[in-house]
């Protein structure tokens, strides 16, 4: 009876450990979400019911709770959740730059075991080690932080061509400044947009990524010819009249509506901003009809003279979803994230991502369907014209040390500064940064 | 014997009545200021804290390197020119406002009060990003100016030295408005018979003015002093919708330059917490000032 008793017990035990996974994926999980979502930009109805709602629907055993923020105050939430370690579920971030917290921490799990074979859909790039040296997410495509808009009809307009060269670029200034126009419009007033839009494209034409892995080891200089050739040609932008210092007083938000009325035939900002121009399906408005949008071209900065990376342009890995290193391992709440970060960069939201932004997906399997002009010149004009991705100085440097760029640059557009003395102060920074490490 | 009396009757009722305030504070209050102190003193950089090795203190290190920091300096500048125009800019115009109301020197008083006082109950960060367009390069300051002057801009808020005019234009904008309402019921509790008395003794305008009304409202003043001070420290939300602290930074506040470090890019709490730490022993040598004028000028009404 004893003997009985024993092995029907074990047999329970037996039936139990086969069964238990696949209650477990069954049973109710609660997963929390942080979000980055620009609620106002278009597509974003779309990206709602087609990836967060689709999601709901397709998983009625996983409730998802999302939390939307966007800018700082997603940034901020981040930081937040760190320090008092109850960091979401699953959490939106970057492979470096803003979301080192998450990577040096490890408040993020390494996602290359759950990953295994789906490996295979990924291009190389999308499943490299990121800044805390483990998988902490999977990139849903590279971007550029810098990308040229030029408005084709107005150059036309005005008997002006699309500059091959810095030189054609500048000789149009005056033309324009007589016509009332801008050259170029930067949305500059976050100190950021200088640095990462514009100068991490110039120091990886003049100083390049090889110069800056010396620079990070302390072995180079940032008051070396290289990086003060970058300063000087910036600084020149603005003696030309290429730049002006108004772009340090228009918002972020507010260029994209100034370049599509028409006050510069130039736009500097990153590939993404084209997502900006397209058709909101919520309103059917655009800032730039598809039909116009044929007239805008995407280019990166012209040839400049002396520099030693020819249409090169700043880029790196794109964002993704992290899941929480509070998660156990093996648990039901973990299978459900990683159902979830799966979705997120999988094959559907990728393709959607695709036509409502233009984003190159990461993944080899995405098919896409119609989109609007100036995502096809995105796609399929704007990164063949790239020859190589450098670095972008925030992403690569720590914010001591890309700090002391980004304020320097505007010192520089406004007069307050030379380069010598950003350059300075730049390797200054860094030396109390490097003596830290 | 002392035990009993220590824990009589009386005194368990005002433990117990004074508990939950004296824990709200601490919560809320005492603990914080304290544990930014601390924190100050570590080089903290984010991730969970109550850990081991969360951080490990550096001294003042933190403290030296704001001191020698340049951009503390302009942040600091800029609060106090913002304290200067509070205190010396909104406190006077808002009275201004209030007697001219209440004293009926102008027709449609209701209409002036409403336009004087919106501004202060619209969303800061809407006042921020209406004048940040208003001031925009693009905006409609600049366009109204090229139809006389075509190519004019406003060259203001790029002028490193005067790029906080603008920022101070808003500010005084905006809380004017808070003090007419602060005045204008101060002013009515005023016995309009004093008024009338000294008005029948021969007094002019000027006299009842400076005679009867401002002694009156002398306690009135030095706490509106103190709302304005301790608002000005505190000054945030409108600076960084409407400049994010530039150009170049030349247009940040302690607060912004706090928050620079706490929460843009990478963080660094030690650094931040010294600079709140700073922002606070601010405040009470301000607030003493206030105290000490309070004790010399006022107590008049």
């Amino acid at each position: 009876m004893f003997k009985r008793s024993i092995l029907f017990l074990l047999s329970l035990l037996l039936v139990a450990g086969v069964f238990v996974p696949v209650i477990s994926a069954q049973e109710n999980v609660t997963i929390t979400v942080l979000n980055y979502m620009d609620l106002t930009a278009p597509g974003t109805e779309r990206t709602l019911k087609e990836v967060w709602y689709a999601f709901d629907e397709q998983h009625p055993n996983i409730t998802v709770l999302r939390e939307d923020l966007y800018l700082d105050a997603f940034h901020n939430k981040v930081e937040a959740y760190a320090a008092a370690d109850k960091l979401p579920d699953v959490v939106y971030m970057w492979p470096g730059g803003r979301s080192t917290t998450l990577h040096t921490k490890g408040l993020v799990k390494d996602l290359r075991p759950l990953l295994g074979d789906e490996a295979q859909y990924y291009h190389e790039y999308a499943t490299v080690d990121q800044a805390g040296g483990f998988l902490a997410l999977i990139p849903s495509t590279r971007t550029s932080s810098h990308a040229m808009f030029v408005n084709v009809a107005l150059l036309d307009e005005l008997g002006l061509e699309v500059p091959e060269t810095y030189e054609e670029l500048a000789a149009m200034a005056p033309v324009l400044q007589a016509k009332g126009l801008d050259t170029v419009l930067m949305g500059a007033q976050d100190d950021w947009v200088l640095q990462s839009c514009l100068f991490s494209m110039l120091a990886g034409r003049f100083v390049g990524d090889e110069k800056f892995d010396e620079i990070k080891a302390g072995q180079a200089k940032f008051t070396d010819p290289e990086f003060m050739a970058a300063l000087e040609f910036y600084a020149q932008l603005y003696a030309d009249g290429v730049l002006s210092p108004k772009i340090m007083n228009t918002g972020y938000g507010e260029v994209k509506s100034l370049f599509a009325a028409g006050h510069a035939p130039f736009l500097i900002d990153g590939d993404w901003a084209a997502g900006n121009f397209v058709t909101d399906e919520s309103t059917g408005e655009a800032l730039i009809s598809p039909e116009d949008q044929k007239q805008i071209k995407m280019m990166v900065f012209p040839a400049i003279p002396g520099e030693l990376h020819a249409n090169s342009s700043s880029g790196t890995l794109g964002v993704g979803y992290g899941m929480s290193a509070n998660i156990p391992d093996g648990s039901a709440k973990e299978a459900a994230a990683w159902e979830l970060i799966k979705w997120l960069s999988g094959p559907v939201v990728q393709g959607i991502s695709l036509e409502t932004t233009g984003t190159l997906p990461s993944r080899n399997d995405v098919g896409f369907a119609d989109v609007e002009p100036i995502l096809e010149e995105r796609i399929f004009n704007f990164y063949n014209l790239i020859e190589a991705d450098t670095y972008i100085l925030d992403d690569f440097f720590e914010a001591d040390v890309f700090m002391p760029i980004n304020i320097g640059l505007q010192e520089i557009g406004l007069g307050l500064a030379t380069p010598a003395e950003v350059a300075e102060a730049t390797q200054e920074a860094f030396d109390i940064w490097f003596a830290g490490q | 014997m002392k035990k009993t009396m220590f824990w009589s009757e009386k005194r368990r009722a005002y433990l117990l009545l004074v508990f939950p305030a004296v824990l709200i504070y601490w919560a809320v209050m005492a603990f914080p200021t304290i544990f930014s102190f601390v924190l100050s003193l570590t080089d903290y950089n984010g991730g969970p804290i109550f850990v081991r090795q969360a951080f490990s203190f550096v001294g003042f290190t933190n403290y030296l390197r704001m001191f020698q920091d340049k951009f503390f300096w302009i942040s600091l500048k800029n609060n106090v020119f913002i304290m200067g125009i509070s205190v010396f800019g909104q406190i006077p115009l808002g009275f201004l406002f209030a007697y001219v109301l209440h004293r009926k020197l102008v027709k449609f008083g209701d209409f002036v009060q409403t336009i004087v006082y919106l501004p202060s109950v619209i969303s800061t960060i809407v006042i921020g990003r209406l004048w940040q367009l208003f001031f925009s390069p693009y905006g409609p300051l600049v366009t109204f100016m090229q139809k006389f002057k075509p190519g004019w801009y406003f060259s203001l808020a790029n002028d490193p030295q005067l790029a906080i005019i603008p920022v101070l234009f808003v500010i005084l904008w905006m809380y004017t408005g808070t003090y007419l309402i602060i005045f204008l019921a101060n002013l009515q509790k005023i016995d309009p018979a004093l008024i009338e008395a000294a008005r029948i003794d021969g007094a002019t305008e000027w006299q009842v003015l400076t005679k009867v009304i401002l002694p009156a409202l002398s306690g009135v003043i030095v706490t509106a002093s103190i709302l304005a001070i301790s608002g000005s420290l505190k000054s945030f939300d409108l600076i960084y919708a409407l400049t994010a602290g530039n150009p170049a930074r030349r247009t940040s506040v302690l607060a912004l330059y706090m928050y620079d470090y706490a929460f843009k890019h990478s963080p660094k709490y030690g650094l931040a917490n010294a600079i709140a730490v700073v922002m606070v022993l601010l405040s009470l040598v301000l607030i003493g000032v206030v105290k000490i004028t309070e004790g010399k000028f006022g107590g008049k009404e």
